[in-house]
């Protein structure tokens, strides 16, 4: 009786407690919400969204903290999942060529390079300085070590699909028909046949030491060696990355000691991370957390172009969504305006193809606008008028759950019946790369940016027949040989206008086939303290710290 | 002592002109009970709280699942007077219809895990030897696990979802229950009319659940009022860890978990579910509180 009279007056305490906390929080934010309507989220021509007024700032050590949404969930660069883990590999391993902020190329290891008028001969020349964290030379023969990994069916790596086609029946095609080292520091690729985005390719090409593979083979994953500006130091998974400068890189030597990469898939913690200190660089930061940190004085919004597109796949094996009436219901069910409202403030695009603007070859599409009416329509005539139940995957990050919710909202209205499940992103990954027979998909909230900023990047893993999971992220199923047809004709054409053609008819296609949900094109939006420079998002999503500042 | 029990069993006997006494038994526990100010706010707030799971679809302003995607985030006005989710949902209406939610789940587990707690207690305390050593081990064991941690284990364990927590909430209540019936049975299996009636050859299950039963009830409606307060927190933690409501229904877990990524911009979002759940979980622990005094005939 003692004991509860204790809990009793314990839990008034704590409701005292939490009411005043509570009220604090209330008057700050009311003050927030007045600058929020004189601030409104217009785009700064700099790319800032919202500048700092203290840009004096100090860091208070030289450690860089970088906050991301999802998870680094591989540092194998030759098997990388998505942009996040790009992100992280790129501290530590080096490429051939790679893109600069501009998105242009320039050499990397590769001090030049020559293509042949064929387009079929391309002959690197290698940096002669440059060394691997493990002390071992980099030379030609490591980019040879490191192709002959990736092509080694046994290894089963996710690059091997970037060099290797799976034709229709099964047999394999090499794209490279050779590699050859004429001397220690030149390196000739010979290609079988024209492949125009071949160079951008090279931009995912991470040279690993070679001493280091044949230690560890597969397990490099967990011994990262390279020859990057960073030295791996620790990976827990699911919780952060950390690297250390390296004293000894060939290129700027880093400003800061070390970079730790730490996943708060919360966008609240994030935002505030960056507001106590405890995080330098966030992303992203979701426009519904800016009004947070608008009024601190050392912290700056910026806003990108970007590349990475928002949609639902559509397993077109179901038998409701076999139907294209229904798939296109779909679409017209959906008000995007909304969306881009709802989940980006505005600061996002609704999307008008496949593929965003910035996608060379993009061809704009007539819109599915929302228009109930027609999809109701729709649905009736595909026999669905009462609608059906669906599952829909996607990450438990807080941002994506808001997505998914929106979707169930907007299909609610012509009766499908949406369950929303949440999930790690390494339990979605292992429920759809699994045989076409065990398949349990319907809908999966999702977004890709190509790296290599091609069409062929942006639409062949999706869509391309052969592309279906467990080989790659196929997961509407689509499956049309005429599109198969356009996508490789258009790789295989060195003439430009030509290949515009065949990828805006393969856009028209798949656009009307509707394999997906089409939602929008995000604008990246990051936060850092106003002390940190030279930190920035790529378009594709993938954040760059090699040359990261602080100001002391 | 026994003398007394005694006498008062062959006063208690004769026939029907005593009957009502057994009203005014009731009529004093209610005058007995109404003294304690905060047990009666508690027991009207509960009854109000279970008028809006009743009413609330029909007296909410809005459709729970309704957005206004042009008002998001938006704080307490005349429109929307709790303010909207990051959806533009109506957080009244949301809280409002999600207390049948939370409710039934917190009571429907609670009465699942008093059923077999209790039957565990009787059966322990009334057959003693290695029925009730087998049962109290096992609810030792049961003890060593923190209760939320254990429903945790158990979600884990059979997988997320409402009828899951329901479960694990379940789970966690059999022990506490097994234990406190078990000492209440002990007690009145030393009575003299137990002794009675088994001299006049009634069965034990007739024994068990006829005469030793009604004797454990006032102990079983004082932790159950305490337990349901107990669970109602424990299904929205598990809500709120992502365990339990789907991140769609308006559950007050669930709405807490997903105000607390705005609580620097949309603290109306996490104060009212708080308010609600902590309130309601005061409630049910006085009331039980004041019971426990009411029916206590020691605490006279």
């Amino acid at each position: 009786m003692k004991r509860k009279k204790l809990v009793a007056l314990a839990l008034v305490g704590v409701m005292a407690l939490s009411l005043a906390a509570c009220g604090n929080k209330e008057e700050k934010s009311s003050t927030k919400s007045e600058t929020k309507t004189e601030g409104t989220t217009a785009k700064a021509e700099d790319g800032y969204l919202i500048k700092a007024s203290n840009q004096d700032a100090k860091s208070k050590d030289n450690d860089l903290v970088i906050a991301i949404e999802g998870s680094v969930s591989s540092l194998d660069p030759a098997n990388i999942p998505d942009t996040n883990a790009i992100s992280a590999t790129r501290g530590i391993y080096d490429t051939l060529v790679k893109f600069n902020r501009d998105l242009e190329l320039e050499g990397s290891l590769a001090e030049k390079w020559e293509i042949s008028d064929d387009s079929l001969t391309y002959t690197f020349h290698l940096r002669k300085d440059v060394k691997f964290h493990d002390g071992t030379d980099f030379n030609a023969q490591a980019i040879v070590s490191n192709y002959e990994r990736i092509i080694d069916k046994e290894n089963n790596l996710r690059q091997r699909r970037t060099y290797i086609v799976t034709n229709a029946d099964g047999s394999e095609k090499n794209r490279i028909e050779s590699i050859e080292t004429p001397d220690d520091y030149t390196v000739v690729y010979k290609l079988t046949e024209a492949w125009a985005p071949f160079i951008n390719r090279l931009t995912q090409f991470c040279v690993i030491s070679p001493k280091a593979l044949e230690e560890h083979g597969n397990a490099i994953m967990n011994n990262p060696v390279g020859t990057g500006a960073f030295k791996f130091q620790e990976w827990e998974e699911g919780d952060h990355t950390t690297m250390v400068k390296n004293e000894d890189y060939w290129g700027e030597v880093p400003s800061v000691d070390s970079v730790t990469i730490r996943e708060v898939p919360e966008a609240g913690s994030r935002t505030a991370m960056l507001q106590t200190g405890e995080a330098d660089f966030i992303y992203p930061i979701p426009s519904d957390q800016i009004a947070a940190v608008e009024g601190s004085d050392d912290i700056n919004v910026h806003i990108d172009d970007s590349n990475i597109m928002r949609y639902v796949t559509l397993n077109m094996n179901l038998p409701e969504l076999s139907d294209v009436k229904v798939r296109q219901a779909m679409n017209y069910a959906i008000d995007k305006e909304a969306y881009v409202q709802v989940m980006y403030n505005g600061n996002a695009k609704v999307a008008t193809s496949l593929v965003p603007s910035i996608i060379h070859g993009y061809q704009e599409q007539e819109a599915y606008t929302y228009d109930l009416e027609k999809a109701k329509e729709l649905m009736k005539e595909a026999g669905y008028e009462d609608g059906f139940k669906l599952t829909l995957w996607g990450d438990n990050t807080s941002q994506e759950i808001k997505g998914m919710t929106f979707v169930k909202q907007q299909l609610e209205q012509i009766n499908i019946d949406v369950e929303v499940l949440p999930m790690e992103p390494a339990t979605v990954s292992d429920k759809i790369y699994v045989d076409k027979d065990e398949a349990e998909i319907n809908m999966w909230y999702v977004n890709w940016s190509a790296s290599d900023f091609t069409m062929d990047g942006s639409l062949r893993s999706l869509l391309y027949s052969t592309m279906v999971p467990p080989t790659s992220a196929n997961t509407a199923y689509y499956e049309n040989p005429e599109f198969d047809a356009l996508l490789d004709d258009g790789l295989h054409t060195a003439d430009e206008s030509e290949q515009k053609d065949y990828y805006a008819k393969a856009q028209k296609m798949a656009w009307e086939a509707a394999p997906w949900l089409f939602l929008g094109n995000d604008e990246v939006l990051y936060s850092t303290k106003s002390y940190v420079s030279d930190v920035y998002v790529l378009p594709d999503g993938a954040f760059t710290f090699s040359e990261a500042k602080l100001a002391q | 002592m026994q003398k007394t029990m005694i006498n008062k069993n062959i006063t208690l006997k004769p026939g029907a002109e005593e009957l009502p006494k057994a009203k005014n038994r009731f009529v004093e526990l209610a005058k007995k009970f109404s003294k304690r100010k905060t047990a009666v706010a508690a027991l009207i707030f509960i009854i109000f709280i279970i008028l809006v799971a009743i009413a609330a679809p029909s007296f909410v302003p809005y459709d729970p699942g309704a957005s206004d995607y042009f008002a998001v985030l938006q704080g307490p006005s005349k429109a929307h007077i709790w303010g909207t989710d990051e959806l533009g949902q109506d957080v009244f209406s949301r809280l409002m219809v999600g207390t049948r939610l939370s409710l039934s789940s917190a009571l429907i587990a609670t009465i699942v895990g008093t059923a077999f707690g209790v039957l565990l207690g009787l059966l322990a305390g009334f057959y003693g030897g290695i029925i009730d050593s087998a049962i109290m081990r096992f609810c030792d064991v049961m003890f060593a696990f923190p209760d939320i941690l254990l429903a945790i284990a158990v979600v884990a364990v059979i997988g997320p979802g409402m009828i899951n927590v329901m479960i694990a909430v379940a789970v966690f209540t059999v022990p506490s229950f097994a234990r406190i019936i078990r000492s209440a049975t002990l007690s009145v299996k030393s009575q003299l009319y137990i002794e009675v009636a088994r001299s006049l050859g009634c069965s034990n299950t007739r024994i068990l659940f006829v005469h030793v039963f009604p004797g454990t009830i006032q102990t079983m409606i004082v932790n159950f009022t305490m337990r349901v307060g107990t669970a109602i927190l424990a299904a929205s933690s598990l809500s709120f860890l992502g365990f339990g409501a789907n991140v769609t229904e308006p559950d007050w877990g669930a709405m807490l978990s997903t105000g607390r990524n705005y609580l620097n911009t949309a603290p109306h979002m996490v104060l009212f579910p708080g308010i609600l759940i902590f309130l309601t979980v005061l409630a049910f622990n006085l009331l039980g509180d004041g019971l426990r005094d009411t029916l206590d005939p020691k605490l006279n």
